[in-house]
């Protein structure tokens, strides 16, 4: 290997080639439907292809989850995200690059080389074995065109120093966003593919010389320091919070570190997303962009947290991309049921703080935008439908569920991470990927089929009931580990499934009151509670982290 | 007899094709200081990571304070200073919270003494610890380490990154006072000139096996040369057959 170009190249290749290898896979899935499933769709005077009503939906969600999928996948590859800390004030691109014998110019130009030629074969494919052939109307130069500039303008901001910790994180949300609104404005206008070859086109040259620019002031540790200017601000803080001198346990000070460490993400992230989403409460439109608008902003927080816990199940207190345990969290003297207490209580905090912000920052926005007429006639209307106590009991259920299904999002998945090793968090995105990838096809072949509903509904409650059986097998297999390792007492396991059982039987009362018809039978009810309240993933949370311990 | 802190019996552990650890049998007497020396790959942190219960033992078995490290992580951490190789300090937190954080952890907790090794390691409290030097991220984990006077204090390359005077006159004074208080010390080393000046008892590891294991005054006097005394790195050199590092190193 002799040239630089070539070394660069080959540690993406090296470094993401499960990644790589999925989305081979995946296109040549692409191409094997397209010669034998569409190639038998009949062909349409225009060349496009008839295909069933039930088929098109599918062929949009084959398309659309992995593709979406890979696009974030390239943008975290080629800007070097997955080894950074995006809320640092450094540039993402890694310092042992610097030394290199190779010119900046070169640092910036085969990273962004490599990071367009891979976005723009991966929509082309798409779009040309895909989109087109499904009977999809997309034009062939600027989707591809968009995601390059994307990936382009990321490398930039990701590559660039910043005056303040956590700058980029607000300024990447915003310029990105802008870009995104520009294009999308231009879809719903009709704007011809000429006109958004000519606005994206420039974009890619224009991100280089940004990238360039920054990746040289890191490379000469020309990191702006704002610290100061702000460091008035700390002291208020300082001031207005004391810190304490010390904490009262160890089970507090490692709270804190949780919530330093993790707890505020999740808050960050949703109070930066929400005032972009409560914006479109300003745009003139029918009463129902409000009700959208309101729908998007509340479903953010379970929707973010999701993301947010890939992070927050790392076991390091760094963001790098190491799976094992750091010595310095492993020689806490502290059990390892302790360790996983600190994350769940830190995940509540988490989930309540992020609805506290949404909470407040709603009523805000429905007055400053005055759309709060909108908001109180839908009340009535709910109101009227179910009477009004009915209606505030739905209203305040729907509450909890966000803010538990938040903290479910945060906390289920925990113990994937936990147990330090990759091949489970390879196998955790797999099969996720491949539910997103298929249930909207299932979905629809569902709605398109009156014998499958008839089927599925008559199969329902052995369906419910084998998960049921599945759930309750892990969770027993994981509580006589759970007993036998000694990682969590006696106490603590039998208080442990006394709480499941009451959230269990509470969500079962609160629907049998709710959905009162004979068309429901009460144990389908209770196999649906039983399922809808966590138990054998978070149980499993000290499992996986004594075994990442204890190696 | 003095009573054992540490006890390792046929401790063997496998990373794939690799032998790491290979029969290792350790007894470690409260009071020693106890050196640790071997070259690159030798198995000296895989078997700190089993004294520390961060490695299970797949053959053999490892005792600290009579404890399983593995089954009883709390009892035996809990008495344990240790400072890693790795320097893993969390580099988000300010050295006043860092130092704020640990405390918590331990109810021997000496304030004055933590003040005390602070003030002499020069370390600015509200400094982030992302940016403090290499030596000073090791000064750091150094003062965690000792700052509840721990019946064992374990110290895996620690004048790595420490420029030479902070090496000799702070860290092997430090260890002599810990010694003297008839608390215990295991350190590993590949400065063997540190070794000799600082351990009264060495293990020399190669290939993930002891091959030597005595009291210093033993070894030398064992190795004597008519009436030349070796040095402990000609002494190693003819047991491994290559030398450690450079001696210079830190």
């Amino acid at each position: 290997m002799r040239s630089p170009a070539l070394a660069i190249a080959w540690e993406f290749g090296r470094r993401h080639r499960w990644g790589l290898a999925a989305l081979v896979a995946y296109l040549l899935l692409m191409v094997a439907t397209d010669l034998l499933v569409l190639d038998q769709a009949a062909v349409r005077s225009d060349g496009s292809r008839d295909l069933p009503v039930h088929v098109a939906p599918q062929f949009a969600a084959r398309v659309t989850v992995p593709v979406m999928t890979f696009t974030y996948y390239f943008l975290a590859v080629f800007s070097f995200g997955f080894t950074g800390n995006l809320a640092a004030r450094q540039s993402m691109y890694p310092a042992r690059m610097f030394t290199l014998p190779v010119m900046t110019a070169g640092l910036a130009f085969w990273p962004m080389l490599y990071g367009t030629a891979a976005m723009a074969s991966l929509w082309i494919a798409a779009v040309r074995f895909v989109v087109w052939p499904s009977g999809m109307d997309l034009p062939l130069i600027w989707p591809p065109l968009f995601a390059v500039a994307v990936l382009g303008w990321t490398q930039v901001l990701m590559w660039l120093p910043y005056g303040l910790p956590g700058l980029r994180v607000v300024v990447a949300v915003a310029w990105l966003s802008a870009i995104g609104a520009v294009v999308v404005t231009a879809v719903e206008l009709e704007v011809p593919e000429s006109v958004m070859v000519a606005f994206l086109s420039p974009q890619v040259p224009l991100a280089y010389l940004c990238a360039r620019l920054g990746v040289a002031r890191a490379r000469r540790g020309d990191i702006p320091d704002w610290r100061e200017t702000f460091a008035r601000l700390g002291a208020i803080r300082d001031v207005l919070v004391r810190p304490r001198d010390h904490f009262s346990s160890a089970a507090r000070a490692q709270l804190w570190f949780e919530w330093r460490l993790h707890g505020r993400s999740l808050p960050a992230w949703v109070a930066i997303l929400a005032p972009f989403e409560l914006a479109f409460l300003w745009v003139p439109g029918t009463p129902a962009l409000v009700v959208y608008t309101l729908f998007g902003v509340l479903v953010t927080p379970p929707f973010m947290a999701a993301f947010v816990a890939q992070g927050a199940r790392k076991p390091g207190s760094h963001a790098s991309d190491a799976e094992g345990l750091p010595p310095f969290i492993a020689t806490r003297p502290l059990g390892t049921a302790a360790l996983i207490a600190a994350k769940l209580t830190m995940s509540v905090w988490s989930a309540l703080v992020t609805w506290l912000l949404v909470l407040a920052a709603i009523p805000i926005a429905l007055t400053l935008s005055d759309t709060w007429p909108v908001v109180i006639e839908h009340a009535r209307e709910v109101s009227d439908f179910f009477g009004a106590p009915r209606a505030v009991v739905i209203g305040l259920l729907g509450l909890s569920g966000l803010v538990v299904w938040t903290w479910k999002q945060l906390v289920q998945s925990l113990y994937v991470g936990l147990s330090g090793r990759a091949w489970m968090t390879r196998l955790s995105t797999g099969v996720a990927l491949t539910v997103l990838i298929f249930i909207e096809p299932i979905i629809a072949w569902i709605r398109e089929s009156s014998e499958v509903r008839v089927a599925l509904w008559n199969a329902l409650p052995w369906i419910l009931a084998a998960l049921v059986c599945v759930k309750t097998s892990a969770a027993s297999w994981i509580a006589t580990r759970l007993y036998h390792s000694r990682l969590l007492s006696d106490r603590t396991l039998v208080s442990g499934t006394v709480c499941w059982l009451v959230a269990v039987f509470a969500l079962y009362g609160l629907s049998v009151w709710f959905v009162s018809t004979p068309l429901i039978p009460r144990y389908f009810l209770l196999l649906i509670a039983i399922l809808a309240v966590p138990l054998a993933r978070v149980s499993a949370a000290p499992l996986a982290l004594a075994w990442n311990r204890h190696r | 007899m003095r009573e054992t802190v540490i006890t390792v019996s046929e401790l063997t552990r496998r990373f794939g094709a690799t032998t790491a650890l290979a029969s290792v049998s350790l007894s470690l007497p409260r009071g020693a200081v106890y050196g640790l020396v071997g070259a690159n790959g030798a198995g000296k942190t895989t078997l700190i990571k089993h004294i520390l219960g961060l490695l299970k033992a797949q053959r053999g078995s490892v005792r600290v304070f009579g404890l399983d490290p593995v089954a009883d992580p709390v009892g035996v951490l809990s008495r344990i200073g240790y400072l890693s190789e790795e320097r893993d300090l969390p580099g988000w937190m300010r050295v006043d919270e860092l130092i704020r954080y640990s405390r918590a952890f331990y109810p021997a907790w000496d304030d004055a003494y933590a003040e005390e090794l602070r003030q002499t390691f020069a370390l600015d409290a509200t400094a982030n610890v992302g940016n403090l030097s290499k030596g000073q991220k090791a000064q750091l984990g150094l003062l965690l380490a000792l700052a509840y006077r721990p019946e064992l204090l374990v110290l895996d390359e620690p004048s790595s990154g420490l420029d030479p005077v902070v090496r000799r006159d702070i860290v092997e004074a430090i260890v002599r006072t810990i010694a003297h208080e008839g608390r215990t010390v295991l350190f590993s080393s590949h400065l063997l000139d540190e070794v000799e000046r600082v351990a009264d008892h060495v293990t020399m590891m190669n290939e993930g096996k002891i091959v030597l294991s005595a009291p210093l005054a033993a070894i030398k006097e064992s190795h004597r040369v008519g009436e030349r005394v070796p040095s402990l790195d000609e002494i190693f050199v003819a047991h491994v057959g290559t030398r450690t590092a450079p001696a210079t190193g830190g």
